[in-house]
C-alpha cells in the first residue's frame, strides 16, 4: 500500500517538470487572420494532450510549430527548456506520426523502424534487437520482414509509431494519423495508443477532430477553434465545465437558448426566467446564451412525472432520430420563444414513446444550464 | 420540382445546346459503326495504328536484313546475287568499326552519368521549390532548347567552343592560351548531354513530384541530414525514374548523329555516322545496313539487360518485377 503512494507521489514529482511550453505562440501565412493566434500553454513530462479543434483550426500548424518544421512568426516554443530551433531538424529528439503516415515504401516493416537508429548512429549489433522490440510493443513481431504496401492500414499504423517511438525521443507528436482508419479500427488504436504512451511514458502531443479520441487517449485537452486556444482542462473538466458556448457545443450534444441576464443570475427569455449556473456574474439586462447538455435533461409525458427536476417545462416533439443505443428527440419549447432542445433517451424500453406532434414535458436541474456570455 | 420543357410543346419550343445535339449525332453515328457486340474488339481497334507503324519498321528492317547479307559488286556497282555473310564479317574484322562501336557506347554511358548528374538536381529544385516565379523560370529554361533543335544547337555550340569562341575569349580574360575546344571526344560527350538534359528532366520531374514532401520531413525528424535523406529516401524512391530516363537518354546518344558529325569533326564518329558513310558516301548499302542491324542490337541488347535487372515496373509499367 506504502509502497504505491510512495510511487503515485514520485510520479506526481515527474510530472510536475515542464516539457513543452509555447508562450503567446502566433502564425501568420500572411493570408487575413492568424493561423494560429496566441496560444500559450504548459505540458507536463509524460503527460499525454490533445489538441482538438475543426477542420482549419491551426491544429497541424501549432504541431508543426512545435516539431520546428515551420517556424512562428511571435512567440517562443521550448522543449525540455531549450527552443526547439536550437537544433536543426534532424537532431531533435521528436517523433513524429503524420497524418498520411510517411513510411518508406521501398523499405521493409523492420527497416523503415531501424532508418532512425542507423541515422543516430546507433551500434549496428544492437538494432536488430531494438527493432523487433519495438515491434513487438505494437504487437507486430514477426512482420518485420513485409514491405510497406504488404501490411493493412492498422499495421502500417503501428510502423509508423513504432518507428518514431525507436529512438526514445523526448517527445512524440501525432497529427490524426487516425483519420483515415474506420471506426472500430480507430478506437482500437486509440487505447493501443494510451496503453503504449503509459509503457512507455513519453510525452505526447496528439492532434484529432474527433472529440472521442480527445476525451479517451488524453490526460489533457486544449480545445482550439479559429487559431485560438478556447480552453485547456483535463477531459472531465472539459465536458463537465465547459468555458465557453464553443467548448459546451463541440464536445457532445448541447442546445443552446439566448436570453438575457437577471440578477440573480439566471436568463430571462421573453418574460419567463430559466435557472441555471452561470461560472461568472453578469450585468442585469446583458445578453446571454445557455447550453445544456441533450443527456442531462429528462423527457416525460407530464410535468408531474419530473418533480425531482429543478426546472420543467411543456414542449412538444418536432422531430425523433433513433441512434441505436439511445434515442434523441427534437422538442420546441413554446414558452421559451419555440427554442427547440435536443434529449436523449437512453432506456430500450421506452424508444418509440413518443412521436412527432406529441406534447411532453422536459426537466433538468439548474446547475447544468450553464450561461455564457454570447460567443464573441 | 423543376419543370423538364416539352419538345413538342410549340409555345416553349426547348431545343438541346449545340453541342449537346452534337455529341448526340456523334454517338448515334459511333453506334452504327462500331456496334456494342464489337466492344471486345475496342482495345485491338485503337492499338492499330500504333501496331502498323511498328510494323512498317519491322518490314524496313527485313528489309535491311537482307541487303546486309549481300556485298557491293564493285565491278557492276550492285549488289551481289548470293547471299553471304560477308559484311559482317568485314564489320567484325575491322579495327575502325570496333573503335567506332567502343567510342558509341562509352559516350551513351558517359552521357546518361553526366546528364543524370545535372538533371537530378535540376528536377529536384524544379520540384520542390515554393516559389512558382522559380519554377516557371525552370520550366521556361527547359523547354527553351527544344524550339530550337538539334542541328542549330549544335553550330551555337561551334559559334562558343571555337577558337574565337566565347568560352576561349573568357579564359583569356584570365590569362589562358586559346585551347582546342572542338573536334575531340570531350567536346561531342558535352554536345550530348546538353542536347539530352531537357529529356532527362522532364522524365525525373514526374518521379520526383511521386515522392511526398512529407516523406522527406518524416526523414530528417527521424535524424537524417539531407544528404542522408537524399542518399536513403530521394534516390531508391527516383529510382524508376532515374532508370527510364538513363535508357532514354543512353539511347538516343547511341544513336545519334548530329552531335559527333558536328561537334566531332569526322574524327569522333558514331555508329550512325558510319552507317551514313555506307549509304551516302561509299554508297556500300550492305555494309551499312549490317552496321545498322549491329546498332539495333547492340540498343536492343543493353535495355534488354537493363530492364532484367531491374523489372520493367521501374517503367512504369504495372508489374512489380
Ligand atoms: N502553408 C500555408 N500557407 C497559408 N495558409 C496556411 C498554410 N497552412 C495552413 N494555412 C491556413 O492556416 C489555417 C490553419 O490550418 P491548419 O492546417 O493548421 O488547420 P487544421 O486545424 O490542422 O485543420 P485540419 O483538421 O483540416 O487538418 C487554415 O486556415 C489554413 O488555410
Ligand atoms: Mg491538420
Amino acid at each position: 500500500m506504502t509502497v504505491q503512494i510512495a510511487a503515485k507521489a514520485d510520479a506526481t514529482q515527474a510530472a510536475r517538470e515542464v516539457a513543452v511550453r509555447a508562450s503567446h505562440v502566433s502564425m501568420d501565412f500572411g493570408s487575413g487572420a492568424l493561423a494560429v493566434d496566441d496560444a500559450s500553454f504548459e505540458l507536463e513530462k509524460g503527460r499525454f494532450l490533445t489538441i482538438l479543434g475543426p477542420s482549419g483550426s491551426g491544429k497541424t500548424t501549432l504541431l508543426r510549430m512545435i516539431a520546428g518544421f515551420q517556424k512562428q512568426t511571435a512567440g517562443e516554443i521550448t522543449i525540455n527548456g531549450k527552443a526547439v530551433d536550437a537544433a536543426p531538424p534532424h537532431r531533435r529528439s521528436v517523433g513524429m506520426v503524420f497524418q498520411k503516415l510517411a513510411l518508406f515504401p521501398h523499405m521493409t516493416a523492420a527497416e523503415n523502424v531501424a532508418f532512425p537508429l542507423k541515422m543516430r548512429r546507433f551500434n549496428p549489433r544492437q538494432i536488430a534487437g531494438r527493432v523487433d522490440q519495438f515491434l513487438d510493443l505494437v504487437k507486430l513481431g514477426g512482420y518485420g520482414d513485409r514491405r510497406i504496401n504488404e501490411l493493412s492500414g492498422g499495421q502500417q499504423q503501428r510502423v509508423a509509431i513504432a518507428r518514431a517511438l525507436v529512438f526514445e525521443p523526448d517527445l512524440l507528436l501525432l497529427d490524426e494519423p487516425l483519420a483515415a482508419l474506420d471506426v472500430k479500427l480507430r478506437e482500437e488504436m486509440q487505447l493501443e495508443f494510451r496503453r503504449i504512451q503509459h509503457e512507455l511514458g513519453v510525452t505526447t502531443i496528439n492532434v484529432t477532430h474527433d472529440q472521442r479520441e480527445a476525451l479517451v487517449v488524453s490526460d489533457n485537452v486544449i480545445v482550439m477553434d479559429g487559431g485560438r486556444i478556447q480552453q485547456q482542462a483535463d477531459p472531465v473538466a472539459l465536458y463537465r465545465a465547459p468555458a465557453n458556448p464553443f467548448v459546451a457545443g463541440f464536445l457532445g450534444l448541447s442546445s443552446f437558448v439566448e436570453g438575457t441576464a437577471t440578477a440573480d443570475g439566471n436568463l430571462k427569455v421573453g418574460d419567463l426566467v430559466v435557472q441555471g449556473t452561470a461560472a461568472r456574474r453578469f450585468e442585469t439586462g446583458a445578453p446571454v446564451v445557455a447550453a445544456i447538455r441533450a443527456e442531462q435533461i429528462r423527457l416525460a409525458g407530464t410535468r408531474e412525472a419530473l418533480a425531482a427536476c429543478d426546472m420543467t417545462l411543456e414542449g412538444r416533439v418536432c422531430d425523433t432520430i433513433f441512434e441505436g443505443e439511445r434515442q434523441m428527440y427534437v422538442v420546441e419549447i413554446g414558452a421559451l420563444c419555440g427554442a427547440t432542445f435536443r434529449v436523449y433517451h437512453h432506456d430500450p424500453d421506452s424508444f418509440g414513446l413518443f412521436r412527432v406532434g406529441d406534447p411532453v414535458a422536459l426537466g433538468w436541474n439548474r446547475r447544468d444550464l450553464k450561461i455564457f456570455s454570447p460567443a464573441a | 420540382m423543376p419543370q423538364i420543357p416539352s419538345t413538342d410543346d410549340p409555345q416553349t419550343t426547348f431545343r438541346y445546346p449545340l453541342r449537346w445535339r452534337i455529341m448526340d449525332a456523334l454517338n448515334y453515328g459511333l453506334d452504327r459503326f462500331w456496334p456494342a457486340r464489337m466492344s471486345p474488339y475496342t482495345g485491338w481497334a485503337l492499338i492499330m495504328p500504333a501496331l502498323l507503324l511498328v510494323g512498317i519498321l519491322v518490314l524496313g528492317l527485313f528489309e535491311m536484313a537482307d541487303s546486309s547479307l549481300h556485298t557491293l559488286d564493285r565491278a557492276i556497282f550492285r549488289p551481289s546475287e548470293a547471299y553471304t555473310l560477308e559484311n559482317y564479317q568485314a564489320v567484325m574484322e575491322s579495327a575502325t568499326y570496333g573503335r567506332v562501336v567502343m567510342r558509341s557506347v562509352f559516350a551513351a554511358g558517359l552521357t546518361v552519368f553526366f546528364t543524370l548528374l545535372l538533371a537530378l538536381p535540376y528536377a529536384y529544385i524544379m520540384v520542390r521549390t515554393t516559389r512558382s516565379a522559380v519554377r516557371k523560370a525552370l520550366l521556361v529554361t527547359l523547354f527553351l532548347p527544344f524550339f530550337i533543335g538539334q542541328v542549330v544547337r549544335a553550330y551555337g555550340l561551334l559559334i562558343i567552343l571555337g577558337t574565337n569562341g566565347v568560352a576561349n575569349n573568357a579564359l583569356g580574360l584570365v590569362g589562358i592560351e586559346p585551347i582546342r575546344l572542338l573536334f575531340n571526344f570531350p567536346a561531342v560527350v558535352f554536345g550530348l548531354v546538353q542536347y539530352m538534359l531537357p529529356f532527362a528532366v522532364l522524365m525525373l520531374a514526374p518521379a520526383l513530384t511521386a515522392i511526398p514532401r512529407e516523406t522527406e520531413t518524416a526523414a530528417s525528424s527521424l535524424g537524417a541530414n539531407w544528404l542522408q535523406s537524399f542518399r536513403h529516401i530521394v534516390l531508391p524512391m527516383a529510382k524508376p525514374g532515374l532508370i527510364g530516363a538513363g535508357l532514354v537518354v543512353g539511347t538516343l546518344s547511341l544513336t545519334d548523329f548530329a552531335m559527333p558529325a558536328m561537334l566531332g569533326g569526322g574524327s569522333q564518329d558514331f555508329i550512325a555516322n558510319a552507317i551514313y558513310d555506307q549509304f551516302f558516301r561509299t554508297a556500300d548499302q550492305g555494309l551499312g545496313a549490317a552496321l545498322a542491324l549491329l546498332l539495333v542490337v547492340l540498343g536492343s541488347v543493353i535495355v534488354g539487360v537493363v530492364i532484367a535487372l531491374f523489372g520493367a515496373g521501374t517503367l512504369g509499367m504495372g508489374s512489380k518485377k
